[in-house]
């Protein structure tokens, strides 16, 4: 292959571009990671709730680009936040094990999936009949107007979740829920408010996310559960867990890796490689993720118990 | 129809082993592993190539594939005794996952289009009927052996060490290598549970042992009551035989197999919300809400003292 | 027997633990006061193995033990109770007893199955043993109920048996009399006197000094991590300034 000035910037350009969907779908689990303290699997079966409701919007009821995004997220949040009141909440009243939550956010994102097959076929669909998009030269550089759309609504995105999480009331609930539930409620911050703010933004990044999708290509039903949803959690791990911004990047750097896959070393080789980074990163440094859930007052067991157990023991 | 009905059984039978088997690394280990389908698939694929390419008796083979199991069990066990809770199940997964990516593409497994040709153990007009019998005798000796293991003096020790770890410890009793055994016991009974798959129905693809069905046996274990031995035998047949009798309807397949999915995931969901305790474990010793609060418990009591 | 020398521990900063040396020897019966908060549990954690130190040396019968994992330290014989009793909840008193001994064949799944024989004697031997243990405490007639079941003296007694059951040379005690009311009281000094008398090396934390008087044959004063005194009994209690360290932390 030519390894080419062209070549390299091209595969940079697209990488990048493509990067756009990634970096949402990382910053929303992050985020609900961060804020709930759930391990929300269950992210691929919104992903498909968003996507087959962005599907019915354009494809059965016509409706124009904007309304129907709107209509696809709408429907993405309402479903998000009666999961985190009726799901999520009810298991954290229980003081639910690690396991309860995983297996019923598992068992979630497949019924969503199975859903979608049952009602729209398992073959792969586009949001729109066609998703051509004109491309221009710039430079030696093919740019195409989705390229250009996603780029454009994955920095809009970061930077209104950065503004609303440092400007507004809501944004600083959340942030001061995330690191000690109890200590926000004694300041008068309604916690349950907190998460269900935060599964409402993590359902708008992800139907930002699917949209960019579903406007590039086709998708299977299934393909939220089997290749998002694991990149969304390696990217969680990579940025350190509890960070939604660095979450953000890793998932850039993902996409990117696996642009220049080409170059370095096959795709499915690196997906390998990442398999084995979650484990050594977990197993081998445990303290050093620790020390960044610790730097706040002590968590909850069940949803981010302490890894290591003499960090989490305390004499009376 | 018999036919069906003996499949089933089989399946079932599987079911028993894998659910047994992960209740001694989840229940009576204690350890919030997810990643038991990798050790089926272990033995499943160890088992069905040794017979293929170098012609390895089929015991043999089979014994191969559980051995094999076991010792890849090191894999999770020995993180285990680092980190717990949460990252012990995303390291767990992430064990899991990434062998299961591997025989997804490597030439040898049969990559993403699966393994087929496999070698049939029983040949002949009787053999569901004689293979259901060879699956369900298995189940019988593993149940009453497992029995075994945790009624006697083995037993008292596993109880001990869940009940308080240090306090175990500091009587000279050594956890580390009975979290690690019981690791290896439950992973080679999945793993001989794969090799009877793998002959039976002599098709393995990779997807099979995904994340979904880490959650299948999970359920399984926690729906009957983990840390009982009963328990996970009913929670596995139960959870085989409920989804398949939507099969009477007779419905298109296009329909068929996402409505048994939905179905299915409505009913894990169902149990998790309206049984927590599990159907047949009392709440103190098992069901979903076993491994709750570990960890706070303790420092909440007064910490190392 | 057992020796530490130079134990330092550090828990994020704080210092628990500042140059500690301590000798346990055969025969002989040490207290350990001190305040709340002084280290002294610390000090039993890092000797069995429960806290790593941060510097310094333990041997117990001339070798060195300080890089030994805990359950290895309770086989070559170091004993210990904790200041809660930690019994095994879903046991009972006699299991709790019964899978404290120091050589534990139904460890093994190898020895379960191929020296079937040699465990179901020791089962038998240890079965009579604990029962022996309990009845000393005075638990033999509640020897198949939960822990759960008992006052708080009675589980200390258990862990008391526990650790005798165990039969290390060496046994470290961690408040024995803390919690223990009316005829327990007896029962916890009367065997504690007989391990003393039998000739162990015996180490005890404890607030109740009457029983540290009855008891024990030296102390040692610890202080904010430091050992600030050691000698006789009497003369630890006539100081009036260790006096004041101790009564003072406590208003
Ligand atoms: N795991 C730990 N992490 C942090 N600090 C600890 C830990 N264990 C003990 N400490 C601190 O070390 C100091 C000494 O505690 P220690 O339990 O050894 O005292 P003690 O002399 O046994 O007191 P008491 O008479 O109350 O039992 C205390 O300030 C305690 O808070
Ligand atoms: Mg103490």
């Amino acid at each position: 292959m030519d390894l080419s000035f062209e070549l390299i910037a091209q595969l940079a350009w697209t990488g990048l571009a493509s990067s756009s969907s990634y970096c949402l779908f990382a910053m929303a689990f992050a985020l609900v990671l961060k804020v709930n303290r759930v391990w929300n699997f269950g992210q691929a079966g919104l992903m498909v709730v968003s996507y087959f409701g962005m599907y019915t919007a354009f494809r059965l009821l016509d409706l124009p680009p904007l309304a129907g995004a709107v209509f696809g997220a709408a429907i993405t949040i309402a479903v998000a936040v009666a999961l985190e009141r009726w799901g999520f909440g009810t298991l954290r009243r229980r003081n639910s094990s690690v396991l309860t939550f995983f297996i019923f956010t598992i068992a979630l994102a497949h019924g969503l999936v199975y859903t979608a097959e049952l009602f729209f076929g398992t073959d792969p669909k586009t949001l729109f009949p066609s998703i051509i998009s004109p491309v221009r030269l710039v430079g030696p550089i093919v740019v195409s107007d989705w390229d250009l759309t996603a780029l454009a609504t994955a920095a809009a995105m970061t930077t209104a979740l950065w503004l609303f999480m440092r400007k507004t009331g809501e944004g600083k609930a959340m942030i001061a829920v995330s690191d000690d539930p109890d200590l926000a409620e004694m300041y008068g911050i309604d916690k349950n408010r907190a998460y269900a703010v935060a599964m409402m933004l993590s359902a708008v990044l992800l139907s930002a996310g699917m949209y960019l999708i579903g406007t590039k290509a086709a998708m299977f039903p299934a393909t939220p559960m089997n290749q998002f949803l694991i990149f969304a959690v390696i990217a969680t791990i990579m940025g350190g867990i509890g960070n939604v911004f660095a979450a953000g990047v890793a998932g850039v750097v993902l996409a990117l890796m696996q642009s220049f896959s080409v170059l370095v070393i096959a795709s499915t080789w690196q997906i390998l490689l990442l398999y084995i980074l979650i484990f050594v990163v977990i197993v081998i440094f445990p303290q050093g993720v620790v020390f960044k859930f610790r730097r706040g007052p002590s968590r909850q067991a069940g949803t981010l118990a302490p890894a290591v157990e003499e960090t989490g023991e305390k004499q009376a | 129809m018999t036919e069906f009905f003996l499949t089933m059984a089989i399946l079932a039978g599987l079911n028993v082993l894998l659910a047994s088997g992960f209740n001694m690394i989840l229940g009576y280990g204690g350890l919030v592993s997810v990643a038991q389908p990798v050790f089926y698939a272990i033995g499943a694929y160890t088992s069905a190539l040794l017979s293929m390419k170098l012609g390895v008796p089929l015991p043999l083979a089979m014994l191969a594939g559980a051995a094999l199991a076991a010792i890849a069990s090191f894999g999770v066990s020995l993180p285990s005794l680092r980190v717990s809770g949460d990252y012990l199940v995303i390291a767990s997964m992430g064990f899991q996952l990434g062998i299961v990516h591997v025989i997804n593409n490597i030439e040898l497994t049969g990559a993403a289009s699966g393994l087929s040709g496999i070698l049939s153990a029983v040949e002949g007009p009787g053999r569901s009927w004689i293979y259901a019998a060879i699956v369900w005798t298995i189940c019988a000796v593993v149940i009453l052996g497992i029995r075994w293991l945790v009624t006697g003096p083995y037993g008292r020790a596993i109880t001990a060490m869940r009940n308080d770890e240090e306090a175990f410890a500091s009587l000279g009793r050594d956890a580390m290598r009975i979290k690690v055994t019981l690791f290896a016991v439950g992973s080679g009974i999945a793993g001989l549970a794969g090799a009877l798959y793998g002959h039976y129905f002599l098709f393995l693809t990779p997807d099979q042992f995904g994340i979904f069905s880490s959650a299948t046996l999970l359920t399984m274990v926690v729906v009957g009551g983990a840390a009982t031995v009963r328990g996970p035998v009913l929670g596995a047949i139960l959870l085989t035989v409920l989804p398949e009798a939507i099969r009477f309807l007779q419905l298109p397949v296009s329909i068929m197999a996402p409505l048994q999915g939905v179905l299915f995931s409505a009913l894990v969901i169902l149990f998790i919300f309206l049984k927590p305790e599990g159907l047949f474990g009392g709440t103190a010793v098992g069901g979903l809400e076993a491994w709750q609060g570990r960890g706070t418990a303790r420092s909440k009591a007064g910490g190392r003292v | 027997m057992l020796s530490a020398r130079g134990l330092t521990k550090k828990f994020g900063g704080v210092v628990v633990a500042q140059d500690l040396d301590l000798d346990l020897e055969l025969g002989r019966v040490v207290a350990l006061i001190g305040p709340n908060g002084a280290g002294k549990t610390t000090l039993f954690n890092m000797l069995t193995g429960f806290v790593r130190p941060d510097g310094g040396t333990i041997s117990f019968d001339g070798r060195r033990i300080e890089n030994m994992p805990a359950h290895q330290r309770a086989r070559v014989g170091i004993a210990r109770t904790w200041q809660r009793p930690r019994l095994f909840e879903s046991l009972t008193l006699l299991d709790n007893v019964m899978v404290s001994e120091r050589d534990y064949l139904g460890e093994s799944i190898g020895n379960l199955i191929f020296r079937h024989g040699e465990v179901e004697r020791a089962e038998d031997d240890a079965r009579d043993r604990a029962l022996g243990f309990l009845d000393r405490v005075g638990l033999a007639a509640r020897a198949d109920s939960l822990s759960t079941r008992l006052s708080y003296g009675q589980q200390k007694l258990v862990g008391l048996a526990r650790a005798l059951m165990n039969d290390g040379r060496c046994i470290l005690l961690d408040e024995p009399m803390a919690g223990v009311e009316g005829r327990t009281i007896e029962t916890m000094k009367a065997v504690v006197r007989a391990e003393a008398e039998a000739g162990k090396a015996i180490c005890i934390v404890e607030h109740n000094i009457g029983f540290i008087r009855d008891i024990c044959d030296s102390a040692v004063f610890m202080f904010n991590g430091r050992i600030v005194a050691s000698g006789s009994i009497d003369d630890l209690l006539a100081d009036k300034r260790l006096g004041a360290l101790y009564f003072g932390s406590h208003a």
